[in-house]
Parts: C-alpha cells; structure tokens; sequence
C-alpha cells in the first residue's frame, strides 16, 4: 500500500474546523445569551420605560449577534455535511421552536418601534427570546447526551427522542445562564434603579444556574454510560475534576462581586463560567460531532473543501471580530433611554 | 405514500418560505445602494434635503431588514432539517459556497448595520457613509453568494458525482459555472429596480396629494436618473438570462413556452401569447400566437439554426410540471420589466417638458399613478422569475443529477405539517403588520426637524426656522410631528 500524502491533512483539518466550529458557538451563546437573557428578562420589566432602556441597549447589536448561530449553521453545513444533515434531522421540533422563537423576537424589534400598542409585541419580544433559548437547552440536552444513528451516521431515531428529563434539566439551566449573563450585560450598562433590579436577578440567576450545573455535573456519568466511560479515563478525567472545581471559583467570585455592587467583574467572571462551561462540553464531545459515535473524521466533508473554506474563513475570523468589535467600541457607555 | 407526502410538504415548505423571505431582502438589499447615493449626494452637495432623505429611506429599510433576517433563518436551516440527503449529496460545495455568504457577506451588513442605524450622533458622517457602504456591499455579495449556489443548482460544474456525492474538482469553476454570471446579473438588477420603483412610486403618493412636493421631487429625480440606466439594461440582461436556459436547460424553456412539439431546426417558432395547456393531452387546447417570433428572439432569425425541443421530448416524469404556472409566470415577469422600462422613459419625456420643477407636475396625475402602480411591481416580476427559475427546474433539484424526491428527509409528515403551519400562520400576521407599519411610515412622512449631525445647536435651531418658513405643512395639526 502506498502511503496517503493526504493522511495527516485528514486527520488536522477537522480538528482545526471542530475549533472554528466551537469558536463561532462560544460567540453565538456569549453574545446571543445575553441579547436572549434580556429578552426573557424584559418579560418582568415593571414598566414601558425599563423596557425601552432594555431594548434599546440591544439595538445596534441583536443582528451581528445573531448572525454567529447563521455561521455555525453554514460552516456545520460545509465543513462536516454529514453532522449537519443529522443533528438537525434529529433536532427538527427543538430547532423550529427556536426558528420560530428567533423570528418573534426580530420581527418585535421592528414592529414595537412602530406602534402605538407595544403591549403584543413586548409579549412576542420576550416569549421569542424562552422560545429561542429553550430550543437551544433542548438542543445542547439532546447533543450532550447522544443522538441514534445508523451504520452510515444518518439519523435513526423518534422525533420526541430530544425530550427527556436530562435535556429539560440541560434547557432550563441553559435559560438561567442566559438570564445571568443578560442580568450582568444590564449592570455594566444601565444606571440607578434599572441597575439595582439587575443585581438582584443576577444573584437569583446565579444561583439556579449553579444548582442546575450541579446537577448536570452529577447526573451526566450516573446516566449515561458512554459518558461515565469517557470521563474516567485518564486524560479527560483531570478536566472532569477541575472544571467543576474552578466553576465553584467562579460562583464564589461571581456572587461577591455583586455583593460589592461592581459593575464590569460580574459580567467579566460570568464570562469566565460559560468559557469554562464550553470548554468543558467540548473536552465530552471531541472527537465526536454527532455524540456518542460519530467523529470528525467520520462526518468531515472531502479535505479540499475544508481547505478551500478555510484558506477564507480563517482570514476573515479576525476582521469580523475588529469590525464587531468596533460597533461595541462605538456604542460603549451607558444607555439613556 | 407517506415519503411523498412529506416531500410534497416539504416543498410546500420551502417554497412558501423561499416566496415570502424574497418580499424583503429585495428592498433592503436595492434600497441599501439607493441609500449610499442619496447619503453621497448629502456629503457632497451639503444639502440637508439628502440627509432627512437618508434619514426618512432608512426607516423602511430597518422594518423591511428585520423581517428579512427573521424569514430567512429558516431557509438557513431547512436544508438541514428538510433535505438532509441533499445536504450529505452537495455539502462539500453548497455549504461551502452558504458558509462563505454568512462570513462574507452577512457579518459585515449586520455589523454596520447598527451604526448605520443608530450611529448618525456617534461617529463622524464619512464614516456612517462608510457604514452605509459596507451595509451595501455586504448585501450585495449575499445576493452574489446565493446566486453563485442556486446557479450551481441549475448548471452544477466544477466536479463530479460519485456513489450520489458531489466531488468538488475545481471551486472557482463550481463557482463560477455556466448560470452565475447573467443569473447574479439578472438579480442584481432585480433588487435594484424593484426599490427604484418602490421608492418612486412612495414618492409619486407625496407628489399627488401635494405634499413636500419639492422634498419628493428630489427623490424621484435620482430614482429616475438610476431607473433609466437599470430598466432598459434589466430587460436586456432578462433575455440574456432566458437565452441561456434555452442552451442549458431546454425542457425548462419548453415549460416558458408550453411548447409540446419540438421546432425543428430550418422552420419559424411561434411566440405564444395565451395558452390553456391540458398536461394530461400533453398539448394546448387553446392558444394565440405571434408567428415566428420566437426565432427572432432567440437567435435573431426568422428560422431557427438549432431545433427547439418540445415537452414531448422527454419521459413525463423527467419534465417540470405546473406548466400553466412557469408559462403565466414567465410572461408576467417580461410584462413588469417592459412596463417599468417605458415608465422611465415617458417620465423623462414629462420631465424634460416640464422643466423639473415640483409645482408644475401636478398636472400630470396619469403619470404619478403609473409610478405608485409600479410600486409593487417589481416583487411580483422577482417572484415570478423565481418560480419560472425553481419549479421549471424541476424535477431536478440539482439538474440532471439528484432528483427533489430523493433528497427529502425522511420525516413524519405530521411533523413538517406542524412546522409548515407555523410559518404560514407567523408570515401571514407579519405580512399584514408589515403593510400596516410601512404604511403608517409613509403617513407620517419624512422629519424634516430631525437634527443634522456635525453642526452645533445654534445652526440645527436656525434650520429649523428655515424649514419652518419654507415647508408649510398642510396636514392636521395632530398628524403631525
């Protein structure tokens, strides 16, 4: 057998796409979350007036936000066909309730601005961004603990096989996580009364946020054998134990700083708790991307194409986050309403 | 029985999707250019008149924007959760090629979008322009990105199928195959056209009801300085777009033609202007004629060099069907671009005439008429063209390669039904919430006291006397602002 030039071509770029892959979810859930935590908080404002500081403090980036779910999906797309025709395939009710959630949660944007009675749109505002973020729990729920597939990696399973205890367990922690880091975006931008609203949602939603962790922690290797296997082993074992240790950091951290009434830490230790969260997800995941059998090297579309997607994508990672970069920069401070 | 259903759900699907997303990128992605000429024209003139015009687009623009980028998530998704093997079959190029439109084109328009909205007061106004310029450009190259994929569809190149799998041997050929060119062209155009004559026939409503008449003059004077390059050039790079799919795709032109018989080579075609076409007969009952044009139009001759190939030509379930549909459809098209053609050209007949002066073109209320009428125009052509372009593609999703039926996921219908019925019942509400708020957006009328970035307060309070002075405003007192 003559040896394959292109073999350890195959074996890096899906690696590297798996990374690009997680880089662009790690934004979409930072960013989005935070315009998604919003949204669901705006559900409680007392009043029009909160609400328009809180809508307004979203309208210049929803879109970009947004449109990191929009490059996952296409590079998913291109980079490894075969991950995106299942998962969404088994996905198909939780990914249209957060389709559905999405277009509700736009569309208000435009229709509120223009009418006299803001009272259906604020309602379709809010319910858009749970129906959004449930669709995204049930999604990371279902992914986390395996879809059914058959010899070819094409999906085998029940259309309800996304609803069980453990992914409404996973989605309802996810909705508490997006409400903490909308809860700690608000402090670092709004002033006053606004503000103070704000620390104590962050506090409650810190709190729900770590109980559910918890659970998922423990509950994650109890049920599901494959996981157990996985995380026993040597190497991954180490990150098993330590991301659950530094997360405790992190709340303690998180917890105090909104004690003390800072304005930029609970956002930044927030940050820090869903970077170690992801990381960790990512360390039970690889080198699978359709969980538990299927890997990256299996589901990879044809070594050309992913090289021709990333001799441009990877050129244009660091522009797109200098110009996203440049609107926060343009809009920094606090919002006046 | 089931597997067909859910094909023929999902393409119901896809196809409502597709139909109602298209109303608004259209505008945005036409009005976006219309915009940075109209904000030039303010950085360069120093003529406020631009800017509130700048100002007063944009507001539509943002309603239309928001609708667009929600419609169009699901089409993002539905080709994974709908067509799952199509998906696995061409991903290695289609995903690529959507993978490049969301980096590319759709970063950059939704990045500067909010500064070009929100941003007049916080950056300085070249570099809004800027902003604007990129919001253009960006939606611009998404149209190219998606006609690069959609025109792969039609002429797939650049590789080969093996074992039902696309393999990708060269991409800038994939990308560049044989319909990207005078497709992008043709949409291109399309976007352009259809927000020219949106924004002429608003104007036209100002005009008629003699309000701001000099406000709204302006903005049809550069609708109608661009209409007159893009009309006459739409319908030329229309028949430049039908010559090619009679090259390519001739069982997609019989269908434009309901022609069931082929043309042999050596003799006249007729160019049919009504017909009643009886698939089950394979023929048309009933059908009014203009003989030998058609020759004409494809190769300029009174007889045809290459024969036209008939309906008949291939097996019934190797042609497109909904023959009446793509015939109707195609002719409605080529009707609106004719129309909104001549409606550029006796506009400046008019003008010339009339001298342009805003106060002297009340007279001339048949005109103002033709331009509001002309305002919806322009979706309905795009719609039909894409109907003419997709259904008569059919039963192909990739041509002459991988077939619609088999590229369906395999779902419970009860399940796409679900999903179908949701959109149809979301898009049905936004679609009249949209007619209502754009609506109420042209009743309010431009702000022509909003403040002009750049100048200190004592010169915004000095124009605002001026515009007092000089733009009475004739609407009950609380209409208005």
């Amino acid at each position: 057998m003559e040896p394959n030039p292109l073999a350890p071509l195959e074996h890096f770029l899906p690696q590297v796409w798996f990374f690009i892959l997680g880089l662009f979810l790690f934004l979409y859930i930072l960013l989005d979350g935070f315009d998604l935590g919003i949204g669901i908080l705006s559900l409680t404002s007392s009043n029009e007036q909160r609400r328009n500081i809180l809508m307004t403090s979203l309208g210049n980036v929803w879109d970009a936000n947004e449109t990191w779910l929009v490059l996952m999906g296409g590079s998913l797309f291109g980079a490894f066909p075969l991950a995106y025709a299942t998962i969404l395939n088994a996905l198909y009710l939780p990914a249209v309730i957060m389709v559905v959630g999405l277009i509700l949660r736009a569309v208000s944007f435009e229709f509120r601005e223009n009418a006299n009675n803001k009272g259906v749109w604020n309602l379709a505002f809010g319910i858009g961004s749970f129906l959004a973020a449930l669709g995204q729990g049930f999604a990371v729920g279902t992914v986390f603990e395996g879809i059914k597939v058959d010899a070819a990696g094409h999906f085998a399973g029940g259309m309800w096989d996304w609803l069980t205890w453990h992914s409404v367990l996973v989605a309802l922690t996810l909705i508490q996580g997006y409400v903490l880091i909308g809860s700690t975006y608000l402090i670092y931008k709004t002033t006053g009364e606004l503000q103070q609203t704000h620390y104590r949602t962050a506090t409650i939603a810190a709190w729900t946020t770590f109980i559910g962790a918890v659970l998922i922690t423990i509950s994650a290797p109890i049920f599901h054998e494959h996981l157990r296997a996985q995380l026993f082993q040597p190497p991954l074992f180490y990150v098993f134990a330590t991301i659950p240790a530094l997360g405790v950091l992190l709340v303690f951290l998180l917890l105090r700083s909104l004690q003390k009434r800072e304005e930029v830490m609970p956002l930044v230790w927030t940050f820090l708790l869903f970077l170690m969260s992801f990381i960790g997800l990512g360390f039970v995941i690889f080198p699978n991307i359709i969980p538990p059998s299927v890997t990256i090297y299996e589901a990879s579309a044809s070594p050309s194409a992913q090289v021709f997607m990333l001799i441009f994508v990877a050129f244009l990672i660091p522009i797109m986050l200098a110009y996203n970069l440049y609107n926060y920069l343009v809009f920094r401070g606090k919002v006046v309403a | 029985m089931d597997s067909l259903d859910t094909v023929v759900l999902s393409r119901w699907q896809f196809a409502l999707t597709a139909i109602f997303h298209m109303l608004w990128p259209v505008l945005t992605t036409g009005m976006s250019i219309y915009l940075v000429v109209i904000e030039g024209l303010w950085l360069k003139t120093k003529n406020l008149a631009y800017y509130h015009h700048a100002r007063f687009w944009s507001k539509l623009y943002i309603l239309n924007f928001g609708i667009g980028v929600a419609s169009g998530l699901p089409m993002a998704f539905q080709f994974g959760l709908n067509w799952a093997p199509f998906s696995e079959a061409v991903g290695d190029f289609f995903g690529t090629v959507l993978g490049f439109e969301g980096t590319m084109a759709f970063m950059l328009e939704a990045s500067f979008l909010g500064i070009m909205i929100f941003g007049w007061q916080r950056v300085p106004p070249v570099m809004h322009w800027i902003s604007t310029i990129c919001v253009a450009f960006g939606a611009n190259l998404s149209t190219f990105w998606i006609l690069s994929a959609n025109s792969w569809l039609q002429t797939p190149a650049g590789g080969v199928f093996v074992e039902g799998k696309f393999r990708v041997q060269d991409y800038f050929q994939a990308i560049a195959n044989p319909f990207m060119v005078k497709s992008f062209a043709h949409m291109f155009f399309a976007t352009l056209e259809t927000s020219l004559f949106v924004i002429g026939g608003i104007s036209a409503w100002y005009l008629l009801q003699n309000r701001l008449p000099n406000f709204f003059t302006k903005s049809l004077k550069v609708v109608l300085v661009m209409a007159l390059v893009i009309a006459p050039l739409q319908v030329f790079v229309g028949h430049l777009s039908a010559e090619q799919v009679y090259h390519y795709q001739p069982a997609k032109l019989a269908a434009m033609e309901a022609l069931w018989e082929t043309v042999p080579a050596g003799t006249p075609a007729d160019w049919s202007l009504i017909v009643l076409p009886n698939e089950a007969a394979e023929a048309n009952p009933l059908e009014v004629k203009i003989p030998g044009l058609l020759s004409y139009l494809l190769e300029l001759k009174p007889k045809l060099d290459t024969p036209i190939l008939g309906l008949k030509e291939w097996a019934p379930s190797d042609r497109p069907h909904l023959i009446g549909l793509i015939y109707y459809s195609f002719r409605l098209m080529v009707a609106i671009g004719l129309y909104l053609a001549a409606l550029a050209i006796v506009t400046i007949v008019v003008w010339w005439r009339t001298g342009l002066e805003g106060d002297r073109l009340r007279n001339y209320k048949w005109l103002w008429w033709g331009w509001i009428f002309a305002g919806p125009l322009g979706y309905l052509a795009v719609e039909a063209g894409w109907i003419v372009r997709c259904v008569g593609r059919q039963p192909w999703i990739v041509y002459g390669q991988l077939r619609t039926a088999e590229a369906a996921s395999n779902l419970p219908p009860q399940v796409v039904l679900f999903s179908l019925s949701g959109l149809v019942a979301l898009y049905t509400v936004f679609f009249f919430a949209a007619l209502f708020f754009g609506s109420r957006i042209i009743q309010k009328g431009p702000n022509v006291a909003l403040p002009v970035p750049g100048l200190q307060n004592a010169e915004q309070l000095e124009i605002r006397i001026k515009l007092a002075e000089h733009q009475p405003d004739r609407r009950p007192l609380e209409t208005q602002q």
